[in-house]
């Protein structure tokens, strides 16, 4: 949510947040995914059209993080779908997190991305 | 009569990751259904195989906006259980980072509000106020949100020198700010023809329904931890605890910005009083058998933090009973009869944070 | 500081259920604890709503003695008007957990209790709908918060 704050201001580097998934090209993963939500995290993706990206962010998002030993977690979402920047931290710095954009950004431009 | 049924979330800007299974006939609910576990993580099972000072970072991400706050509850129930009390430095400096993290956590609510009515100026600017408060939480913790700065014993580390001086600064800006956010926002037609007579939650529903925090206030209750068995330092404080009649989503969404007026109040006199002194005192290295029950005021409601502790180094048993659980309960029953379109700013205006509510 | 409050309502409940093998002890202000056999639990808790206004169920743990082979299931309750909570505990056996539902009496208690189904297996008679509340729907790996329930290593 910081992000779109003035202070931070992801806009200016092109990103938008847009409440369809039929018009967005870039899954955030940010936090923790569970069993339960992992079958409709799949679905979400499955529903972007192509070409589409996948970040995981912060600790949970990558490896489950801090309940890495819990039941009804999922031990990072690589494991459900394909990602292509991992952003750590618990949680994510803003300045981190747009430095993950900008990797990706960098990533599509030369493309190497999935 | 042909009903259609609408998933409403668990990927959705409003609802957070939570469900609503919505049967719709026309425009009005029929039956609301609540699907809650999206982001369940069994902090509960893991709490018994963590030690106490584990514990900390993983109640805390309960509600990662109001971290101060749920983490309070915890650790008052571990000092309790060990028979300590925190030293009269760390209790003024618990009101006070808790306070903070009451404004933050309301601005936060105040900008999805925005995304939830459609109204920008309302996602932006408390978005953007809530950074001056991070800093001030930077500046003591060095993290943005979920601290780990309360500890059984006090607080981890004293309040750097400039903070005293950057927060009044901080304060007397905002709460000129808290006066246009009153007439932008609240005064404001548009707001109004939106919250005003919506969501109605009467009295003897939100009591019954054990519903917490600014909801249930909004409808009459005038209960609040705070005054109720006061905690840390708030016997040492006065401030007010505001509550409304009419019970609509108006009523707790002027609460909210009232609720943030008195926590102004609070720091400032907390500043005030602040007595030198230690921060820490030394903390056994066993834990004995017993058990406590603590309640604190979070930014949401009433969090309850029930610890039993069977002598070893983990918990026998860690119950969080969380506001958001209380409240989603209750908005089942409030969105049956309403409009589709008012469905979002009704369940906003509970302050359900998905994460609080299935820990 | 004055527990006489406390000290009063622990008594006056036990005394009005001497054939329950009750006890209430006064812990410290505003806590008091009441331990009772679990027939007894609805009766208790609606006396303390019609005496004492402890209106609300604030929160149902239970909690797995593995080592008793029992389960002990705490009800928190809260007064509005005296501003005390009470935790009323109960023990059942482990492979028959089962007691009285308090929703019929407290609308609160309802998705407490839900909760406590569904990760311990405690269950409540007359409790409405004891269904799904936290767990993915094809859950099938038993009750995590019972102690025999492992965890990843």
């Amino acid at each position: 949510m910081a992000l779109v704050s003035p202070r931070y201001d992801v806009e200016r580097f092109g990103v938008l947040p847009l409440p369809s998934l039929r018009q967005c090209d870039l899954l955030i993963v940010l936090g923790l995914v569970t069993h339960k939500m992992a079958k409709r995290v799949k679905l979400i993706y499955q529903q972007m059209p192509d070409p589409k990206y996948v970040m995981a962010v912060g600790a949970c998002a990558i490896s489950g993080g801090l309940f890495w030993d819990s039941y009804n977690v999922v031990k990072g979402i690589d494991k459900v779908l394909p990602v292509d920047v991992y952003v750590p931290g618990c949680p994510a710095r803003p300045e981190a997190f747009i430095q993950g954009i900008r990797l990706l950004q960098e990533k599509v431009k030369r493309g190497l991305s999935k | 009569m042909s009903t259609i049924r609408l998933n409403w979330g668990p990927q959705h800007p409003i609802t957070g990751h939570l469900r609503f299974i919505l049967d719709i006939d026309g425009d009005i609910i029929i039956r609301a259904t609540p699907d809650i576990g999206y982001t369940h993580r069994g902090i509960e099972k893991l709490a018994e195989h963590r030690n106490y000072v584990q514990i900390i970072p993983l109640v805390e991400r309960i509600c990662n906006v109001d971290s101060f706050n749920v983490s309070l509850g915890y650790v008052s129930a571990v000092e309790e259980v060990l028979g300590i009390e925190p030293p009269v430095r760390a209790r003024f400096i618990r009101v006070i980072m808790a306070e903070l993290n009451r404004i933050m956590s309301h601005l936060y609510w105040f900008a999805i509000f925005g995304v939830a009515a459609g109204l920008f100026t309302l996602i932006m600017w408390p978005i953007a106020d809530r950074e001056l408060f991070i800093d001030l939480a930077e500046m003591v913790t060095g993290s943005r949100v979920t601290y780990t700065y309360f500890t059984p014993g006090g607080v981890y580390a004293d309040l750097p020198e400039e903070f005293s001086k950057r927060t009044l600064k901080t304060l007397d800006y905002f709460e000129k700010r808290l006066k246009d956010y009153e007439t932008i926002f609240l005064h404001n037609k548009l707001y109004q023809m939106r919250t005003v007579d919506v969501g109605i939650l009467s009295f003897n529903d939100a009591l019954e329904r054990g519903v917490a925090g600014p909801s249930l206030r909004g409808s009459g209750a005038k209960i609040d931890v705070r005054q109720d068995e006061p905690y840390a330092a708030y016997d040492e404080v006065e401030f007010e605890v505001p509550a409304e009649k009419s019970g609509d989503s108006y009523a707790r969404a002027k609460i909210r910005l009232s609720e943030m007026k008195q926590s102004i109040f609070i720091v400032r006199q907390a500043l005030r009083q602040l007595p030198p002194g230690p921060v820490r005192v030394k903390v056994p290295s066993a834990v004995p058998e017993g058990e406590a029950y603590t309640r604190v005021e979070s930014g949401r409601g009433e969090l309850g933090c029930y610890l039993v502790s069977d002598g070893r180094t983990q918990p026998e048993r860690l119950k969080l009973s969380t506001p958001s659980f209380r409240n989603v309960s209750a908005l089942a029953h409030m969105l049956t009869g309403v409009k589709v379109a008012d469905v979002p700013i009704i369940y906003h205006s509970m302050d359900i944070w998905p994460l609080d509510a299935d820990r | 500081m004055s527990l006489e409050v406390e000290a009063m309502i622990a008594k006056e409940i036990e005394a009005k259920f001497q054939g329950a093998s009750i006890e209430a002890k006064v812990q410290r202000k505003r806590r008091i604890t009441i331990e009772a056999g679990k027939e007894w639990i609805r009766d208790i808790a609606n006396y303390m709503k019609e005496r004492f206004d402890f209106a609300l169920v604030i929160s149902v743990s239970a909690i797995d003695l593995i080592r008793e082979k029992q389960f002990a299931v705490v009800y928190h309750l809260w007064s509005p008007s005296y501003r005390i909570l009470i935790a009323l505990r109960t023990k059942v056996p482990k492979d028959s957990a089962e007691l009285l539902s308090l929703t019929p009496l407290f609308e609160s208690a309802n998705w407490h209790e839900k909760e406590a189904h569904e990760l311990c297996g405690v269950k409540f008679d007359g409790h409405p709908d004891l269904g799904r509340l936290l767990l993915p729907e094809d859950w099938s790996g038993g009750f995590p918060l019972r102690k025999e329930f492992k965890l990843l290593e």
